[in-house]
């Protein structure tokens, strides 16, 4: 019995990352802690996809789920917060992902900060065009933000469409862009969705409705809504009113502020060193921050901090070990600097 | 324009409710005006009306930031476009341009602590202000609800904003808060239009327990027979969900619980459903109902008792707004006050703290320029959650202004905190003696707020007697035929398209 996903989705991460880091990188992980650290965890151990899909789970729920999880002796606390899977373990993760099976689609780092923007826009707009369409002027929003009220504004002045031609074009992109994408259920968004005569069902009622728990439906909530942006983006053309939706939605972000400004201070010309002294900061953490830049910036010059030469020998020795480690790593490497081999790392990981 | 004619292009309303007429005239006449009126009468009208026909703007002073959000919402609906509402939810960018354009907007709602500050005072000053008006005017006094010190402040406001027209509404005051009220706001020559706190339409029932279980057990009876929609008050928001899920398990479905820790998005879709029939019953706690405008609500059940007769005739009003029989049960099993003795002793700080914001005020001798950068270190070191720390705040800077010592001032507020205890716990036992006691509830209620009341003919209450068959439902909840599976696509075009299983 497990009780709840969260559960699955921990021993999932945990069986990832292998006895390399401490358990509350998986708690951070899953939390989305804007953090270097936890951010090239996520790249180095292909857990992008869980990157903030449990925002607002606590430490002490946490905790608590280790401590049920080690009852039912499904992990091993083998040293101070290190956490490994039993047989038990590995077992009980199977037989759940055969029942409930990890969304595919999810995609927590590339969209956990627009698809709540989008999951915003999208449900106002559909209440505002379906109280249109029913000729009803008394309702309230069901959204609250005001940025999220001033966007519906300026896209219904932008659009200039009659009500019934906008209900339709919306009706068919949202029906294209759910219909032709396989293993997702596009009920569990649509039964949210609130009309002029029915209101939307809560996350905990749609679970109910469908049977699942609460951190299942979570992420299968979130899937569709990953699912739908990938689609948008895919093909922006033929999805012209949804695109809009996504605009100006799209922050560069990603990054920590720290590192944004770290950026800025690149960009116009200075050292590490420099930039650490004026900063007032380690040295330590600003290579943090290019690690970071290394992660979310495609176009990043990896060739401004490490030679040709180290790149390819580092990217050997990466292939060598079977464990992402990084003192591993440097054993093969020894001159390397760990910067080096993080960046390398960064920037080809999913490669080598 | 008379204002019927305005009633009926403006609200849609054919005829006023009793006594709008009355305070609207009043307040046209360039009168100031104390006015209470039951519950749910439409006290928002006799703003709102007169706002309109008059130049100028309207300020509403509001208590509560949902309350303030749910008249903005109620005017928005009626498609007034000029309204804006100031308090802590705007961000910075946001008040500033808000304040900036203050002139353009009709009704602008605000926080008494934001209406102390004094760039909002400032921009204030410069508008001209048709009417003022104090929603909840209860709030202001001491006796009134809880302690809230900037309302204190706003009889200097209203003189610095040079006397404009008030307007003081409130469904519940006794005349000792009706006087405090009106020296607060220094109304000089105020008309006070006064209408009994009866509401005739719901009978009053209490019923004791000698152990919770079995008190648990009567509520979830009460939700399967008594005809919905209704509302249960609870204390604690931990009750107010588990109680949700006891009875979803007991077969009563569209129950939800409602309190402050939930997600925005999920207040509002929970509050929105109950509005539109989709719920039946709402697991609450009181931040639940205020602005609430739901007629035909047919009950209301306090799981806990409120803290006093203000709170529980505005909570059992919450029911027959649209002025048919409607029935309020009182649950009470013995110690119930316990929790309630809990929950205002963690409002207030105790001797112990006290002692240590001493010893802390006496080493750091902080001055009233330089007490605010304090807050957080006052938290910590003498252990205040965040309501104890802003009237202790609010205290020492009054302490401070007047130019007193530290040691008068812990003295000084240890009496204070024991006289609002103290008067808390007597109201508390108020409640208590009245649910205890054996005579007709409605006129002990009447006589509370210094009312002589005649003794009602039908449904009065448990001890005039009453008969539950008219409020129960006739038939049993029917939960099947509302999980019929749609497919997706059609309940999509039936939101977007107006289209309809069989239609095309
Ligand atoms: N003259 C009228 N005719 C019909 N309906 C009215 C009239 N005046 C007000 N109403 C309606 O009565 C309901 C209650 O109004 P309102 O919220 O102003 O009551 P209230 O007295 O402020 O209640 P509370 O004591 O809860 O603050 C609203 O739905 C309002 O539209
Ligand atoms: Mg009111
Ligand atoms: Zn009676």
């Amino acid at each position: 019995m497990f009780g709840c996903y969260k559960k699955s989705i921990i021993l999932y991460c945990l069986h990832r990352i292998a006895d390399e880091r401490t358990v509350y990188s998986v708690f951070h992980l899953l939390n989305g802690k804007k953090s270097s650290q936890t951010i090239q965890d996520a790249f180095l151990f292909q857990l992008t996809p869980f990157f903030r899909v449990y925002p607002s789970m606590t430490r002490l729920q946490f905790d608590q789920h280790l401590t049920e999880m080690t009852k039912v002796k499904w992990i091993l606390e083998y040293e101070p917060s290190q956490y490994r899977l039993t047989d038990l373990g590995r077992e009980a993760l199977k037989e759940q992902l055969k029942k409930q099976p990890l969304p595919v689609n999810l995609n927590g780092w590339k969209y956990h900060q627009l698809s709540v923007v989008f999951w915003e826009r999208l449900s106002l707009l559909v209440q505002v065009i379906s109280n249109l369409m029913y000729s009803n002027s008394k309702y309230l929003p069901i959204q609250r933000k005001k940025e999220t009220h001033l966007w519906l504004k300026q896209f219904l002045q932008d659009t200039k469409m009659d009500r019934q031609v906008l209900a339709q074009k919306v009706f068919n992109e949202v029906v294209d862009c759910l219909e032709n994408s396989t293993s997702i259920q596009p009920e569990f968004l649509i039964s949210r969705l609130t009309g002029a005569e029915t209101i939307g069902l809560t996350k905990e009622q749609a679970a109910l409705q469908y049977s699942m728990d609460q951190d299942y439906f979570e992420l299968q909530f979130q899937s569709i809504l990953h699912t739908m942006l990938s689609v948008i983006k895919e093909k922006p053309v033929q999805l012209p009113l949804l695109n809009k939706v996504i605009q100006s939605a799209e922050t560069e972000f990603t990054m920590t502020v720290s590192a944004q400004r770290t950026e800025e201070l690149l960009q116009q010309g200075f050292t590490i060193e420099e930039i650490a002294t004026f900063r007032k900061l380690k040295r330590n953490t600003i290579e943090d921050h290019i690690v970071e830049l290394a992660l979310n910036k495609p176009d990043f010059e990896i060739g401004r901090f490490v030679t040709d030469k180290n790149v390819a020998e580092i990217a050997e020795a990466v292939k060598k070990v079977t464990s992402k480690q990084l003192k591993h790593i440097k054993t093969i490497v020894p001159h390397a600097p760990y910067f080096e081999i993080r960046l390398v790392l960064a920037v080809f990981g999913d490669s080598l | 324009m008379i204002i019927e004619e305005v009633l009926k292009e403006r609200f849609g309303y054919s005829h006023f409710r009793s006594g709008q007429k009355e305070v609207i005239t009043t307040l046209l006449a360039g009168k100031n005006t104390l006015a209470m009126l039951p519950t749910g009468t439409g006290k928002s009208l006799c703003y709102q009306l007169p706002g309109y026909m008059l130049n100028g703007q309207v300020v509403i002073v509001s208590p509560l930031l949902s309350l303030m959000q749910d008249q903005v919402d109620q005017l928005k609906i009626n498609g007034e476009k000029s309204v804006i509402a100031i308090n802590s939810f705007l961000s910075f960018d946001e008040k500033l341009n808000a304040l900036r354009q203050l002139n353009t907007f009709k009704f602008i709602f605000i926080s008494p602590e934001m209406l102390v500050t004094e760039n909002v005072l400032a921009r204030m000053k410069s508008l001209n202000i048709a009417l003022f008006v104090i929603d909840e005017a209860h709030c202001i006094s001491q006796w009134g609800h809880d302690f809230r010190p900037d309302y204190l402040k706003l009889g200097y406001i209203r003189e610095q904003l040079g006397n404009p027209l008030t307007v003081a509404l409130t469904a519940t005051a006794t005349s000792e808060v009706r006087a405090d009220i009106i020296h607060s706001l220094s109304l000089q020559d105020c008309e006070q239009i006064i209408y009994s706190v009866n509401r005739s339409n719901i009978t009053i029932a209490v019923e004791h327990f000698q152990h919770y279980r079995e008190k648990r057990d009567r509520l979830i009876e009460l939700a399967k027979r008594l005809q919905g929609p209704g509302i249960v008050y609870f204390s604690s928001k931990k009750l107010a969900e588990q109680i949700a899920a006891d009875l979803k398990q007991q077969g009563v479905g569209n129950v939800m619980p409602y309190h402050g820790g939930l997600e925005q998005e999920t207040r509002m879709l929970i509050q929105q459903q109950f509005l539109h029939g989709q719920l039946d019953l709402i697991c609450a706690t009181s931040a639940f109902g205020m602005g609430i405008n739901k007629e035909n609500i047919r009950y209301v059940i306090h799981f806990h008792m409120p803290m006093q007769f203000e709170s529980y005739v505005q909570e059992i009003g919450r029911a027959g707004r649209d002025g048919h029989p409607s029935i309020a049960f009182m649950l009470y099993s013995a110690g119930d006050e316990m929790l309630q003795h809990q929950l205002i002793e963690g409002e207030l700080p105790d001797e112990s703290q006290i002692s240590l914001l001493e010893n802390w005020l006496n080493e750091q001798k902080p001055t009233l320029q330089n007490v605010t950068e304090f807050e957080e270190e006052l938290s910590l070191i003498c252990g205040l959650n965040e309501i104890q720390l802003r009237l202790t705040l609010d205290y020492l800077k009054n302490c401070l202004a007047n130019g007193n010592d530290f040691s008068v001032f812990s003295s000084k507020f240890k009496n204070f905190i024991r006289e609002r205890l103290d008067s808390k716990k007597s109201k508390i036992e108020e409640m208590v003696n009245w649910i205890r006691s054996e005579k007709c509830r409605r006129l002990q209620l009447l006589d509370y707020f210094e009312e002589s009341g005649q003794q009602q003919m039908n449904d009065c209450c448990d001890h005039c007697g009453f008969s539950i068959v008219p409020f129960e439902r006739i038939e049993a909840e029917n939960t099947e035929s509302k999980h019929k599976e749609v497919n997706w696509k059609e309940r999509l075009a039936d939101i977007l398209l107006k289209k309809r299983e069989g239609e095309h």
